[in-house]
């Protein structure tokens, strides 16, 4: 390896030295290729694999079936005995290779193409077959040289049933080469798009909006998509979607089908796991399965940036929106009063005017950084329970969608909150001096709430995703903006008189500003409705109409005296807990297919901690799987190892009992084995043996692990009454 | 409940912030029937070259870098010099452009080009050299060698590769059906391109990065 690295090196240099030269390296030097075949020898009529191993020096790349801008596919050509028939190149999932603006899709280091050859029925056993396969491939690192390699293997003929299995000295690489095919995909895709736009949609309900760290889309076609455009990776509701670039040279209508490979980066306790899944129908599809490490493969940037300039950028919108917080009917008379109270009784100099200014400015400030701590406080107690600050549960968008119709009529003028005590801030005694002033910056910030609901959503929005400093921050930006003109008024008295003076242009101000609350409202439904089916939905619009009449009631109510108030409030409270009824129906609606992942299948049962002790003090050795119908990796081991034949086999052989556990919810019984064995998520999977300690298995299975770990428990305990139901029945 | 009431429109708002920016990308390249890319470079002449020298006639424009192995495949097959000679011959006008910057393979001066030249027996109207690589960005040329034709109009009337057969073996080049040679006898013919696009292929075109 070194010597012929050495080779290459010597010879760009000396392309350097003398440009014309053509002393370029040979691709045989550049290209190790040998043909292995996983079995020891074939048997008449049953297909095996073989393998052609590509190993390229360090920078150097093959290309895969599509190979991006430039580049060539790497091509196998068959010369068989008569009645052998060689199946399709199986190609690994593909690594991105950014060259300047360009990009190919292809394999550094080494690669495995696996091919399944199908001998014929009356093949003669005791002999030896010679296969040969001639290999064209272009490598290339910045440059590109074709070469060929005529690669031949022979191996023995067998009786059926007399192969003798897998040839153990290569069976690792045919193990890494299967566990790098792509496996089919669990969800349903859509394509759709307009002009040079395609946007590949992932029908995948209940995953983790920031499950997953990145998603690459290669496309089979090599004149589908634009391969250097970046893919936009946006989530949604109901599964996510990849912003994709059309080539310049695709013509027609946008395809309906877009067949390629699928490749996911998904947060994991203990780091990240990589999926790669099938998508459609290409042309020759890869066969087999199997589940483990995936080679490396391309990554985007994650969607969400929280660099400097968007942290900046939100501070200056939340400085903004406390600016115009002073324009709300809750706020802005106030404003002015106490300013010009503070002005004429003072009497002061304009030090302590200042002094009271900088004091309400403190007061603000701190006001909201409070309610940015108690929100972060909420957020990190959420998260322990599980409750990630998401759209995804339809209990929170109900919720919200009830709460912002009534801020939209409130801001309307149906029904005024808070009035109360904002028209009596302006004669509250708070004494005087700085902290008098600092006291009335504290309630100014809490009268203005009613009003701010438009404004600070976003900074709200901010502060429950961004992390903790970046939150505060921007909660402190939004508690300046309030402040601001108060600060300005105190330094500069003068340019009160300048001042708008309060009147019904607030009102009006407040009423359009219910509009792009009820826009929110619009959106929120439109959320809803992709999550529940069309009677929550209209159980969700009755509940606005309630919401509506309740206030309604509430309104009538306060401007009445004897019964006639007691009958609104009678009514506004019923409509109240109606709103409860509604909210609460539809939070037990669950998304179509989160409960995909239920122990529901064949062969297990479901987990509880009291059927696991049961189990473990009768001495049964049990296998448990901790998943989760959003965790793609859990879904991909299900599929591709723990639902393989030879995993059941081996559960039934061994009298282990699969239980598993469904944390689509939150189970705070599978909460706690989780934390019992240092995890805080899903996959989880544990080994106990009929006695002694558990054992746990990577996130990342394989079917061969699986199946040793099982072979390896204490032969004593296996199977020890037949009554048991076996897992694999 | 102020939380709450606050959470919904905020995470309305970042929801629509956030998913503004995604709608925003989208680089165009040429478009087959739009005017192709205007460019001004100079030839290995010497001599200012820019298509709107051309108006009026059918510019052939042909990505190349002569130790790539795409490239050889079509000169030392003698297949790009015949089908250069054919259409120069019909009063077409035969770009070949040099994108690789200096020290990138492909590379060549003026000296080096003229020389290519005469010694492939190449008929080009013009060899343009593009170093900086801003003629090959404006066409969006990603391998060599990545073929173009311009109709007299100035509108792109075909790209993509130089034929449907992509490989360097020479022997390939028998029985391809080469895209440039029916497109410009189409056009000739005053008819509408059949294939307007298809794949290029070939070595990555040598940008400077």
């Amino acid at each position: 390896m070194r010597a012929f690295l050495g080779a290459i090196l010597g010879a760009l240099c000396l392309s350097l030295l003398s440009p014309a030269s053509q002393a370029a390296p040979k691709a045989s030097d550049l290209v190790q290729a040998e043909l292995l075949t996983e079995s020891r020898a074939i048997e008449p009529g049953k297909p095996f694999t073989v393998g052609v191993r590509l190993r390229m020096a360090e920078h150097w790349h093959t290309y895969w079936r599509n190979p991006g801008d430039s580049g060539l596919a790497t091509e196998i050509d068959w010369t068989l005995p008569p009645g052998f028939e060689a199946g399709p190149i199986q190609w690994p999932t593909p690594s991105r290779i950014p060259v300047s603006h360009l990009v190919n899709y292809g394999y550094e280091d080494e690669t495995t193409l696996l091919v399944e050859v199908t001998p014929p029925a009356d093949l003669a056993p005791g002999k030896s077959v010679s296969m040969k396969a001639l290999v064209r491939y272009l490598v290339c690192e910045r440059e590109c040289i074709p070469g060929e390699a005529d690669l031949s293997a022979t191996v023995p003929t067998a009786a059926a049933g007399q192969g003798g299995g897998a040839e153990p000295t290569s069976a690792y690489i045919f193990t890494a080469a299967r566990a790098s095919l792509p496996k089919p995909s669990p969800w349903k895709t859509s394509v759709s798009g307009e002009g040079e736009r395609i946007t590949l949609s992932v029908e995948a309900p209940g995953l983790k909006p920031d499950g997953i760290a990145s998603a690459y889309f290669f496309p089979a076609g090599e004149t589908a998509l634009d391969h250097a455009a970046p893919q936009a990776l946006t989530m949604r509701p109901d599964g996510f979607s990849l912003g994709l670039q059309r080539s310049n040279v695709a013509s027609g209508p946008i395809p309906t089908e877009l067949p390629g490979v699928l490749v996911i980066e998904e947060k994991l306790d203990g780091g990240t796991a990589r999926q790669s899944f099938q998508i459609g129908t290409a042309p020759e599809p890869a066969k087999g399965s199997g589940a483990g490490a995936l080679p490396p493969a391309a990554t985007n940037a994650p969607p969400v940036d929280l660099g400097f300039g968007s942290v900046a950028w939100a501070a200056f919108f939340a400085f903004l929106g406390g600016l115009v917080l002073n324009l709300m009917p809750c706020v802005f008379p106030v404003l002015s009063i106490k300013v010009l109270s503070l002005v004429r009784h003072s009497g002061e100099g304009a030090a302590s005017i200042r002094l009271a200014g900088l004091a309400y400015t403190a007061g603000v400030v701190v006001s909201f950084l409070a309610l940015a701590g108690l929100l972060l406080a909420v957020r990190a107690g959420g998260a322990e329970i599980g409750w990630g600050f998401q759209l995804q549960s339809p209990a929170l968008v109900v919720g919200l969608i009830f709460l912002l119709a009534a801020v939209g009529l409130s801001l309307s003028g149906v029904v005024e909150f808070g009035t109360g005590i904002a028209g009596r801030v302006g004669t509250l005694t708070t004494g005087s001096g700085a902290s008098g002033s600092f006291l009335t910056g504290v309630l100014a910030a809490l009268v203005a709430t009613p009003c701010t609901a438009p404004f600070m959503g976003a900074a709200v929005g901010y502060a429950l995703t961004a992390p903790p400093v970046v939150a505060l921050s921007v909660f402190a930006a939004l508690g300046l903006g309030l402040a601001a003109p108060f600060l300005v008024l105190t330094l500069w008295p003068a340019l009160l008189a300048r001042l708008p003076r309060p009147g019904p242009w607030m009102d009006t101000l407040k009423q359009v500003l219910a509009f792009p609350v009820y826009a929110t409202v619009a959106w929120l439904l439109f959320v809803l409705a992709q999550q529940v089916g069309p009677g929550a939905l209209f159980s969700t619009l009755l509940g606005l109409v309630l919401l509506g009449f309740g206030l309604w009631c509430w309104r009538l109510a306060a401007m009445r005296d004897g019964w006639g108030r007691r009958i609104g409030q009678s009514a506004a409270v019923a409509s109240l807990a109606g709103l409860l009824a509604i909210g609460w129906s539809v939070a037990q609606e669950r998304p179509p297919a989160a409960g995909q992942a239920a122990a529901s299948q064949d062969g297990t049962e479901p987990f509880t901690q009291a059927r696991l002790d049961q189990l473990r003090a009768e001495g049964r050795p049990v296998f448990v799987n901790m998943t989760a119908a959003w965790c793609i990796t859990c879904l991909v081991n299900e599929r591709t190892v723990l639902s393989t034949a030879a995993v059941k086999a081996k559960l039934g052989e061994t009298g282990t009992v699969y239980l598993k556990g469904d944390w689509t919810n939150q189970n705070p019984e599978i909460t706690r084995l989780l934390e019992r064995h240092g995890r805080s998520g899903v996959p989880l999977y544990v080994l106990y043996p009929g006695q002694g300690e558990p054992v746990v298995l990577p996130q990342i299975l394989t079917s061969s692990m699986v199946v040793d770990s099982l072979s390896a428990l204490p032969a004593g305990v296996r199977r020890a009454e037949a009554s048991i139901p076996s897992p694999a029945n | 409940m102020l939380n709450r009431r606050h959470a919904l429109t905020a995470i309305a708002a970042t929801t629509l912030f956030l998913a503004g920016p995604a709608l925003a990308v989208g680089a165009q390249g040429p478009k087959i029937g739009a005017p192709a890319p205007s460019f001004s470079a100079t030839n290995a002449d010497g001599k200012p070259v820019s298509l709107a020298d051309y108006k009026g006639k059918t510019v052939v424009l042909e990505w190349t870098n002569d130790e790539c192995p795409f490239v050889r495949k079509h000169y030392e097959g003698k297949n790009m010099q015949a089908l250069q000679k054919k259409w120069t011959g019909k009063d077409v006008v035969w770009l070949t452009i040099i994108s690789s910057p200096p020290g990138e393979q492909g590379y060549a001066d003026a000296a080096k080009a003229n020389k290519l030249t005469a010694d492939r027996s190449a008929a080009p109207t013009a060899v343009v050299l593009d170093p900086k690589g801003d003629v090959g960005r404006a066409f969006k040329a990603q391998v060599t060698p990545h073929m173009y034709i311009i109709k007299g109009d100035g509108t792109l009337a075909y790209m993509g590769g130089i034929d449907d057969k992509p490989s360097a073996r020479i022997e390939d080049l028998k029985g391809a059906k080469n895209y440039v040679d029916v497109a410009l006898q189409e056009i000739a013919d005053g008819k509408a391109v059949s294939t307007p696009t298809s794949r290029p292929y070939g070595c990555t075109v040598k940008f400077t990065s």
